[in-house]
């Protein structure tokens, strides 16, 4: 009932184009991160769904009615911005309730002072809501604070809570998450991800931290360079790159690449040893790409390299290796058993799971081609 | 136990320059408005509040506060809505505003001094280009005003010199000269304004003008305000130029334009009576440290946003 859809939205800034074309769209209900590097245009995207951003072309509509030239505040959409953009001189409890106020009051309900007394029972009433959404949120020691005596994450949350006081169609965030410090990060992943489990409203969220992406959402559309590069669950965006631009920003540590070439005899040439495919392919040079948790150590591996570093992060270390052939150092996760053998700078052996390697062209695209899991000799 | 005197070398510099250059200053005038000091003289009589008693019994000081306060109270309030409203305008121009904003401060940059050659000069009766325009209106549907057609069946007033118009007329150059001011304030106060703000207001429904002011600007501008207000109150207090240049002898037409910096250059340094010239001063500064505490309290109570 509630769709939202973008349709091929266009915006420039001056001369740069900042969105190009950028088609999406979001089921009523769902959590949709939009995810990409700084600068890619998310922000703007998500303004111009908000309405606070004119696009240059497109469309926007939300629950199946054009919204393209329809002011923000009818669009009925909450939004959480990054700097939480609370009003200072408001407490908290009168942050909450200014959107109440401002939907649901005359004009002469809003007047200072004789306002509160003229609208007594809409004041009621809207100072319900607001204790019910703090209860919520359990902010409700706060109520009386302003913002400027509460911590990052107490902001944080009376952000939240302003934008939940009335029922919008969907939950705009961008970034919301950013100026938190890093536990506290993590912990409202889990909260933000329960809350939308609670209200089954549409979230449309916004961060260039692909683990944000990857642990909240229920789908997420990788943009890059004003575009929405693929769109779909975290699992499959993370296992199924349709690019190696996606391959690259979706995993941290980041994927492991190399130039490597299809021979003319259909095999694959990777840093000095030959693979050979499902299907053979015509000779052409290609990208691999094979993530750190799909390499793994062994004494009878086909790889070698000299560890130069390891990361160590308890449950996993992850081991930087040097390999001739290869432009960039080669990441691999171990498990720390296996980790403690290995000293730094030694030599160590090390293989692959052949069904989980990624080929891509050299433009980029994604070969839908895997590699044969046992090795015809 | 031994205490450190260290502090003291820390404080005592800034603190002995203070006394030095503003508490013995303010001192002697106090202590002079009790006396009947001229200068030149070798003594001067202890009069006790004598002077104090004049200023507040007597005419001509009664004329110097209604002067004074009437020019306050309009200048004030006209100079802080008009800086705030030019500085609005000018804020949403975006690029164009800088044109305005070099106009509208121009008379704050020019010597009043001067400028009050101008205002006379177009303020003249008979040659002035005000009462010239004025003139022109006669015969139209403007004479339904009755002052209006008065002053077309005789004259229009003199601006300057009639004691009914005086205190306004300057009251007007005042405002004209003042606002630029408080709107560069203005202008530095709106720039603060985090663009967020207004974004969240709209997404909160706010939707027209007058709600995103009352929502945003105002409440942002709280602490300029307050230091706007307490900038012109103390600017407008301190109004001179303007009166000397108009009117060297007597501030004005029944002193109707007598305000009390004037008061003050006239008996202490023309007719060189220091005693009231120092009474009048200490008045002066009373009202000043009045606003600037009310200033304080604003500051500390409505405006910060902690
Ligand atoms: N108001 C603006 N004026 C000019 N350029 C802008 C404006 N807003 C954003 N941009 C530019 O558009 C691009 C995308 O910005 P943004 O959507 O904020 O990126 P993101 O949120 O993905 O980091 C950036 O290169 C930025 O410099
Ligand atoms: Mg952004």
């Amino acid at each position: 009932m509630s769709k939202i859809s973008l349709q091929s939205i266009e915006k420039s800034f001056g001369e740069t184009p900042v969105l190009k074309q950028v088609s999406l769209d979001i089921e009523e209900g769902e959590f949709v991160t939009l995810v990409g590097p700084s600068g890619c245009g998310k922000s703007t995207l998500l303004r111009i769904l908000s309405g606070l951003e004119q696009a240059d072309a497109g469309r926007v509509s939300i629950g199946g009615m054009n919204v393209t030239d329809v002011r923000p505040a009818e669009r009925n959409l909450a939004m959480v911005f990054q700097s939480y953009a609370l009003y200072p001189h408001l407490s908290v409890a009168d942050n909450m309730m200014t959107p109440l106020r401002m939907r649901d009051l005359p004009m002469w309900g809003r007047l200072p002072m004789i306002g509160p007394l003229l609208a007594r029972d809409t004041y009621r009433v809207m100072q319900g809501q607001v204790r019910e959404v703090a209860e919520t949120l359990k902010i409700t020691p706060l109520l009386d604070r302003k913002p400027g005596q509460l911590s990052g994450g107490q902001r944080q949350r009376v952000a939240l809570g302003r934008a939940m006081v009335r029922q919008p169609v969907a939950f705009l965030m961008d970034e919301p998450l950013s100026n938190l410090d890093a536990a506290l990060r993590v912990h409202m992943r889990a909260e933000l991800s329960e809350l939308h489990r609670r209200l089954k409203t549409t979230f449309v969220y916004v961060t260039h931290d692909q683990a944000e992406a990857l642990t909240m959402s229920d789908r997420m559309a990788v943009m890059m360079h004003g575009n929405i590069l693929q769109v779909g669950p975290p699992d499959e965006i993370y296992a199924n790159p349709n690019c190696l631009e996606v391959a690259r920003f979706i995993g941290s540590p980041a994927i492991n690449t190399f130039a490597a070439e299809i021979q003319s005899d259909g095999h694959l040439a990777l840093i000095g040893t030959t693979l050979s495919l499902v299907q053979p392919l015509t000779r052409a040079p290609v990208t691999v790409g094979i993530r750190p948790e799909h390499l793994f150590l062994s004494p009878t591996g086909r790889f070698q390299g000299h560890v130069r570093y390891r990361e160590n992060l308890g449950s996993d270390v992850f081991l930087h290796l040097d390999v001739e052939g290869a432009q960039q150092p080669v990441v691999l996760r171990a498990n720390p058993a296996q980790a403690a053998q290995v000293t730094l700078r030694n030599r160590v052996c090390f293989d692959l799971e052949p069904d989980k390697v990624l080929l891509f062209q050299s433009t980029g695209e994604r070969l839908p081609c895997a590699l044969a899991t046992r090795e015809v000799a | 136990m031994q205490q450190s005197r260290a502090h003291l070398w820390f404080i005592g510099p800034a603190l002995a320059l203070m006394v030095v250059i503003l508490l013995i200053p303010i001192a002697i005038a106090a202590g002079l408005s009790l006396t009947d000091y001229s200068l030149g003289n070798s003594g001067a009589e202890f009069v006790g509040l004598e002077n104090y008693e004049k200023i507040f019994t007597r005419s001509t000081y009664e004329k110097m506060f209604g002067a004074t306060f009437r020019y306050v109270f309009v200048v004030v309030p006209l100079t802080v809505g008009l800086g705030l409203g030019a500085a609005m305008m000018i804020h949403s121009l975006g690029r164009i505003g800088d044109i305005y904003k070099t106009i509208y401060f121009l008379p704050v940059m020019a010597a009043l001094i001067a400028m009050a050659i101008v205002w006379e000069f177009a303020f003249h009766p008979t040659i002035g280009v005000v009462n010239a325009t004025l003139e022109r209106g006669c015969g139209t549907i403007l004479e339904n005003w009755a002052w209006y057609a008065k002053g077309c069946e005789r004259t229009f007033p003199l601006w300057l010199n009639d004691r009914d118009y005086a205190i306004w007329t300057v009251s007007f150059i005042g405002i004209w000269q003042g606002f630029g001011f408080n709107m560069v304030l203005y202008l530095a106060g709106l720039t603060s304004i985090p663009p967020s703000l207004y974004d969240a207001a709209e997404m909160d429904g706010a939707q027209s003008g007058w709600d995103r002011f009352r929502l945003v600007t105002w409440p942002m501008l709280g602490p300029t305000t307050v230091f706007v207000i307490t900038i012109s109150f103390i600017r407008t207090f301190q109004v001179f130029d303007m009166v000397e240049a108009f009117y060297p002898q007597g501030g004005g037409p029944s002193k109707s334009v007598y305000v009390m910096m004037f008061a003050i250059y006239e008996k202490g340094i023309q007719q060189n009576l220091m005693g009231i010239g120092a009474a009048i001063t200490v008045v002066f500064l009373a009202f000043v440290m009045i606003l600037t505490l009310i200033q304080r309290w604003f500051v500390e109570r409505r405006t910060h946003y902690v």
